[in-house]
């Protein structure tokens, strides 16, 4: 991460859940701005220049989609969508339109903290960095297309690497099933989801210890993928 | 388009089909016998006019000292004007005529015959003739007006009657019998209805009930809503029979034959328009049924919707928003290092986190509920993998099965299933919970996921207290729990109704099976599998 403190805002009507995002996000170092209605959010957004949002959908001023969709007309600062309503349809929708990724009410701030530091780091990526993704055992260095699990290379067909470059580009976030087809098939094929299932069953074969219970790639049901950054313990 | 058959044309046709016994039972009124009925209508008043002239007649003859001559004449008009009002214009001209020769014969010389000498007594008596007839008109006429009045008032009668009855009527059977029996009543004649069937053909109620004819006629109908009228004459029981479509604005909901037994044109024309009045009356009230009906529904549909959304709303915001400010604030005070190296205090705070999600849970089972029984359940169906549906549930439960050793167990091959997973994972892990709530902890769940001749199963074991024959047979039921347990196990009673609805949406069925009280229970979930997939490995390359 490229700034010493960074800065995130918290747009949330509910006082309760601004006053532990504070106390979580503080505990760990980061600066925190709050807003309680949309107005206000969009107004602190854009002035001042946070590194992170986290966006509630039901503010009492704006439905919080369109929240997203006018930060991001400008913006690619990363945000976080927090939401009551976990429908995968409404998941799929948010992340459409330029979410980075959400989390469904309640939650543990531990999530929250992953998620947001998954965000600011793909945000902050810079070329100088390391090209090597780092995901628990596993390593892919996007550089040399080199892949390899508790030190050992291994091989993957074109397709494999293709899918793991891309979670691995995102690593920590969850990506779509449509993004995922769209960058890996061509033609028609990009529409069969039953194509990714295969191939994501092929991939764990070889990056997971156990590929009946995977820890590394894992599903987001109805949503997507999502390659994590670390081991739960 | 509507033609009307005429009846006269149907006189010449008709006399080859057979009569069927049971047409003349309904005719049986009017049958009584053409000879008896003409004289009633025509004989008997003209029998008693005259009657009317003779007491008259043998009046004056006693009389015939006290009442000057010249009154006779005017004494007869009261004969003639009875007979006027009581019983039409043949009567009173009859009486009018003998009166005039009752005068002639017995009053006026030479008496006992039917000649006048004196010309001035033939003047008076033409007179006479001359006013007798016109009184006896314009008192018939009087009568005539009376009566149609009087007609008039008991139709409205009826008719209003009728409406008053359609109103009450709430659905169209209710209305059809209003109809039938409204018609029988009225006319005293059979009312028979067809109803119209979906595929526009009209149901005939029970063979014989209407001619042969009328039947033969329906069955080559189309419902539809310009439908022609027709009138049939049926020869074997001289009556004629009148063909409706009874139809509402969109809709024709049948064709209703009413006998209108026999009679002048004239009379048969003025049942049609009665019978027209009453469908007509009708008509419209069915339109209001079927305004209703679709308001009743919309009603319903709305109420239910706003249920719904009111519900969910609360649900998941009043309920969610709290409980999320507990779990993040617990979550927070569980990363500070002062309470993450105490154990207590650790523990503490898992305590809460556990509780929290056992209300979640909760919640999510009320909104589920919500759901199920406002609308039917509409899957979101994607091919997904038997696997990370049974890792997503065990996942989601981890807390809830911690105390049971969970063993996972996947076939080697399994085949994608085209399912909306959210709503198996939710069944599955309800089925986990089940599992943990019955059986001690300790002990072995084993989930496993297999294969079986284009089915993929996915079965939860539990070494529990087993499920007793009875209980599996109440399974089913919304809020069933077993009595057994009411006082040891909490819950709701929601879980399993809910599951078997989420997999009956998904075109699946849940299978429970036991040994046996005290022997552990099986309940597996069974999904339609698709095994194209294994063509689709290979053109994944």
């Amino acid at each position: 991460m490229s700034k010493s403190v960074n800065v995130v805002l918290v747009i949330d009507d509910e006082p309760k859940i601004r006053r532990f995002l504070r106390a979580g996000f503080e505990l760990h170092g980061f600066e925190v701005h709050e807003a309680e209605n949309a107005a206000e959010g969009l107004k602190l957004a854009t002035f001042n220049a946070p590194d992170l949002i986290v966006l509630d959908l039901d503010l009492p001023d704006m439905h919080g989609g369109e929240v997203l969709e006018r930060i991001r007309s400008w913006s690619n600062v990363p945000i976080i969508i927090l939401s009551v309503e976990s429908s995968e349809e409404q998941k799929v929708r948010l992340l459409k339109l330029g979410a980075d990724d959400y989390v469904v009410k309640p939650f543990g701030m531990a999530e929250l903290l992953a998620r947001a530091e998954a965000a600011l780091r793909r945000y902050f990526k810079s070329s100088t960095e390391s090209s090597v993704v780092v995901a628990g055992p596993l390593s892919v260095d996007l550089v040399t297309r080199s892949v390899s699990l508790d030190n050992q290379q291994i091989r993957l067909t074109r397709k494999e690497y293709r899918l793991m470059h891309i979670l691995a580009t995102h690593v920590g976030l969850v990506v779509t099933h449509d993004q995922l087809l769209k960058e890996i098939w061509t033609g028609n094929q990009r529409d069969n989801i039953q194509y990714l299932r295969i191939l994501v069953r092929k991939l764990r074969q070889k990056i997971e210890h156990d590929p009946n219970d995977p820890r590394l790639l894992i599903t987001e049901s109805g949503v997507g993928y999502r390659l994590q950054s670390r081991l739960e313990s | 388009m509507n033609f009307h058959q005429s009846m006269f044309g149907r006189f010449a046709n008709t006399g080859t089909a057979p009569a069927g016994n049971k047409r003349e039972v309904g005719s049986q009124l009017d049958a009584e016998s053409p000879a008896r009925r003409f004289f009633r209508a025509r004989v008997f008043p003209l029998l008693k006019s005259l009657t009317c002239v003779c007491v008259a007649t043998v009046a004056l003859l006693g009389l015939d000292r006290i009442v000057p001559t010249n009154l006779f004449t005017i004494v007869y008009l009261i004969p003639v004007v009875i007979a006027a009002t009581r019983w039409g214009t043949w009567p009173a001209i009859a009486a009018a005529v003998a009166g005039t020769a009752a005068v002639d014969f017995f009053f006026l010389p030479p008496i006992y015959t039917l000649s006048i000498d004196d010309p001035q007594d033939a003047i008076h008596l033409l007179l006479f003739l001359f006013v007798a007839v016109v009184s006896s008109n314009l008192a018939s006429r009087l009568r005539n007006e009376k009566e149609a009045l009087r007609q008039r008032e008991t139709e409205l009668q009826y008719l209003y009657e009728f409406s008053r009855r359609l109103a009450a009527c709430f659905t169209i059977p209710d209305l059809i019998s209003a109809i039938q029996n409204y018609l029988a009543q009225t006319l005293g004649q059979q009312a028979v209805f067809f109803v119209a069937k979906a595929d526009g053909q009209f149901e005939t109620p029970n063979i014989g009930a209407a001619p042969r004819e009328v039947e033969e006629r329906v069955a080559s109908m189309i419902a539809n809503i310009e439908l022609p009228a027709f009138t049939i004459f049926d020869e074997p029981s001289q009556s004629v029979w009148l063909l409706r479509a009874v139809h509402a604005e969109t809709a024709v909901h049948g064709v209703i034959a009413v006998n209108i037994g026999s009679g002048s044109p004239a009379s048969i024309q003025t049942k049609t328009r009665r019978v027209e009045a009453i469908l007509e009356e009708a008509s419209l009230t069915l339109q209001r049924l079927d305004i209703g009906k679709a308001m009743d529904e919309a009603k319903l549909q709305l109420q239910a919707q706003l249920l719904k959304d009111a519900l969910h709303g609360m649900l998941s915001h009043e309920l969610r928003s709290p409980l999320a400010a507990i779990q993040g604030s617990a979550s927070v005070l569980g990363s500070a290092p002062a309470i993450r190296q105490d154990d207590r205090l650790r523990s503490l705070i898992e305590a809460i986190t556990d509780e929290v999600q056992k209300l979640d849970g909760f919640i999510q089972n009320l909104v589920n509920a919500a759901r199920v029984t406002t609308s039917s359940v509409e899957p979101r169906r994607e091919w997904a993998d038997p696997k990370d549906i049974v890792n997503a549930a065990v996942k989601l439960r981890s807390r809830r099965v911690a105390e049971h050793r969970v063993r996972i167990s996947f076939d080697h091959d399994l085949p994608l299933i085209n399912v909306d997973s959210a709503l198996i994972e939710e069944s599955l892990g309800q089925l986990l919970e089940n599992a943990a709530k019955y059986s001690p902890s300790g002990s072995v769940i084993s989930v496993v996921a297999r294969a079986e001749s284009g089915r993929v199963v996915l079965s939860v074991s539990d070494q529990g207290v087993g499920i007793t024959r009875d209980e599996q047979y109440q399974l089913g039921r919304r809020t069933f729990r077993s009595q057994r347990h009411l006082a040891t196990v909490p819950g709701s009673g929601l879980g399993f109704w809910i599951a078997s609805t989420f997999i009956r949406a998904n075109g699946g069925t849940i299978e429970i099976s036991s040994r046996g009280e005290g022997f552990g229970t099986t309940a597996s979930i069974v999904l339609p599998a698709s095994r194209e997939i294994s063509s689709l490995t290979l053109a994944n390359e």
